[in-house]
């Protein structure tokens, strides 16, 4: 209990021990109070704002609407920030702006009434969850060059067929043309096979590239069928590696989706590498990897992507989606969880089912426009 | 019997590639047989039919190492060149391992791959050559009496007239001229060559025994 005689000095140490801020203001805003912890957040000394209106320590906008809050609650009595708290934007006295979390409580039996303002500093929190934000950024571009790095000797082994073939007929044609009587029309159709190769060449780096680009966090419509045909590229390469067969049954007239195309390529690149990675330890004649889409009854474009390979133990389906969880020799557990992250920024699930007869089935729904 | 005239046997699960691999042999006056797969590689091929293979190494389905094994499996002799747009160095020693011929990275050099595939139809036609000598060897030995193949095996096993002699029962005399005809049945100008046959027929029937 505090005396009548120590009151004031306890209270202002009480006030000095806490950790966040404390105001104390009458009811025109006056400040009667001013902790050392707030002399810190703001950067004012206790003497420079005692008897100064709080709007001083607000931005321009909050200043205005603090002032009508106060009014509002002398008139009717109706609380706006009393005894719930809010984020708003605090000044210091050099002007740069900061967030807090603001809690304000009426001091009882002041008439008119005195309101205790708590003050407590976002600004750490803010930083950690921004850099938590600009690391799941990167881990989501890394994990991306991580796979595109492993698929890359896919790719050299796509883009070194038409450069084959290309060589091959070059030297055919030369070859034909040293000879007596070459036959011109067979030359002209080699020819023509050349600037054709050279083309589907270009075609696979041109979609290496847009693969590799990932700043662009733009979203577009797009139909999901557009997409794997893209990719179709990059995995046949990868497909051979594993000796798997490909299929695609993609559905007809399939609503747009409105997606970062790169990401949404992401999911089904990793998804499709996962399945030709689990095939490798099946003993199953015919590997096969199927991707099928179609429309869900509930209007969701649905891309499964199975194979037929061992599956996922039953003891393992709860645990798919948890971070560094991996049964892969060299895996960095984090696939699957920046897939299903990406789908549900999209609106979308990504989810597990096992596939029948055998093997697993990861399907990727994205709302429709 | 015509010796049949060599393909080489193109398989290859891109259609440029092979489509343009036929054509580049048919510039150089090789005949070219290309196949989507190795099954339907498999499904042709007769082993009778001189040549050589070029495989690629990564196809759906059965890879080119899994067609290199089949082939052995069935005995089947012709030389396997592989290619590849990987560049696979583990790939390339287990292809040379189950003792594919040679191992090309795409892309190459025409005359590389050239150079590859007449080496490879020589090393067939060596092959060939050879079996159809052992062949011959066979036959004449079949054509041995009981008696002259036992003698056979006594001379090329080092004894000597007499010893045979005392070993079989016979005369001396019988013994030598058993041997002469044993000489001319199997075609042998000295004991050398005799004994030269006889260990290529025995090594060959150890390799088929070993595979």
């Amino acid at each position: 209990m505090l005396t009548a005689v120590n009151a004031p000095k306890t209270l202002q140490a009480i006030l000095d021990a806490a950790v966040d801020g404390v105001v104390l203001i009458d009811h025109r805003g006056i400040i009667e109070a001013f902790n050392r912890a707030s002399e810190c957040l703001f950067g004012y000394a206790a003497a420079e704002v005692l008897g100064q209106n709080v709007s001083m320590l607000m931005p321009a906008g909050e200043a205005a609407a603090h002032d009508a809050h106060i009014a509002r609650y002398l008139r009717t009595g109706t609380p706006h920030i009393i005894g719930r708290g809010r984020e708003v934007t605090a000044r210091r006295r050099d002007g740069t702006e900061f967030p807090i979390f603001l809690s304000v409580g009426v001091v009882p039996g002041s008439d008119p009434p005195r309101f205790l303002g708590f003050v407590h500093d976002l600004t750490l929190r803010r930083n950690t969850e921004e850099r938590g934000r600009l690391l799941q950024e990167r881990l989501t571009h890394v994990s991306r060059l991580a796979m595109l790095g492993e698929i890359a000797s896919g790719i050299a082994h796509e883009v070194n067929q038409p450069l084959t073939a290309v060589a091959n007929y070059a030297q055919a044609c030369e070859r034909l043309l040293g000879g007596a009587n070459p036959d011109i029309e067979e030359i002209r159709e080699a020819l023509r096979e050349i600037s054709a190769q050279a083309v589907r060449a270009g075609d696979i780096v041109h979609r290496l590239r847009s693969a590799v680009r990932t700043s662009d966090q733009s979203r577009a419509p797009v139909n999901v069928n557009s997409l794997i045909g893209e990719l179709k590229d990059l995995v046949v390469g990868d497909a051979r590696r594993h000796n798997v067969g490909l299929h695609f049954e993609l559905g007809e007239n399939l609503p747009l989706v409105e997606v970062n195309s790169g990401q949404i390529q992401q999911i089904l690149l990793s998804l499709l590498r996962n399945a030709f990675e689990s095939l490798a330890h099946a003993n199953s004649p015919a590997k096969q990897v199927t991707t099928h889409t179609r429309l869900s009854p509930d209007r969701d474009v649905e891309v499964h992507v199975c194979d037929n390979g061992p599956g996922v133990p039953e003891r393992n389906v709860p645990r798919l989606f948890e971070p560094f969880f991996t049964t892969k020799k060299v895996g960095t557990g984090l696939g699957l969880v920046t897939s299903r992250s990406i789908a549900e920024s999209h609106g979308g699930t990504l989810s597990f089912r096992p596939n029948v007869p055998v093997g697993a089935c990861f399907v990727l729904r994205l709302p429709t426009l | 019997m015509k010796e049949k005239s060599p393909i080489v046997f193109v398989v290859d699960d891109d259609d440029a590639v092979r489509g343009s691999l036929r054509l580049l042999l048919k510039s150089v006056g090789l005949a070219a047989q290309p196949y989507g797969s190795a099954q339907e590689f498999l499904q042709h091929y007769t082993p009778d039919q001189p040549g050589c293979l070029v495989l690629d190494v990564r196809m759906p389905g059965m890879s080119g190492l899994e067609l290199q094994q089949q082939l052995n499996v069935r005995g089947a002799v012709l030389p396997v060149i592989f290619i590849t747009g990987h560049g696979d160095v583990p790939m390339a020693v287990e292809a040379m391992q189950h003792g594919a011929f040679d191992f090309l990275q795409k892309p190459f050099r025409d005359q590389d791959l050239i150079d590859r595939i007449q080496r490879a139809l020589e090393k067939d036609r060596g092959y060939r050559q050879e079996l159809r000598k052992r062949e011959q060897i066979r036959e004449r030995r079949d054509s041995l009496t009981p008696r002259e193949q036992e003698v056979l095996d006594l001379v090329t096993s080092g004894k000597a007239n007499k010893v045979m002699a005392a070993d079989l029962g016979v005369s001396q005399r019988t013994v030598e001229i058993h041997r002469a005809r044993v000489m001319e049945k199997m075609g042998a100008a000295s004991l050398a060559q005799l004994v030269r046959m006889v260990i290529d027929l025995r090594s060959e029937g150890e390799e088929t025994n070993a595979s």
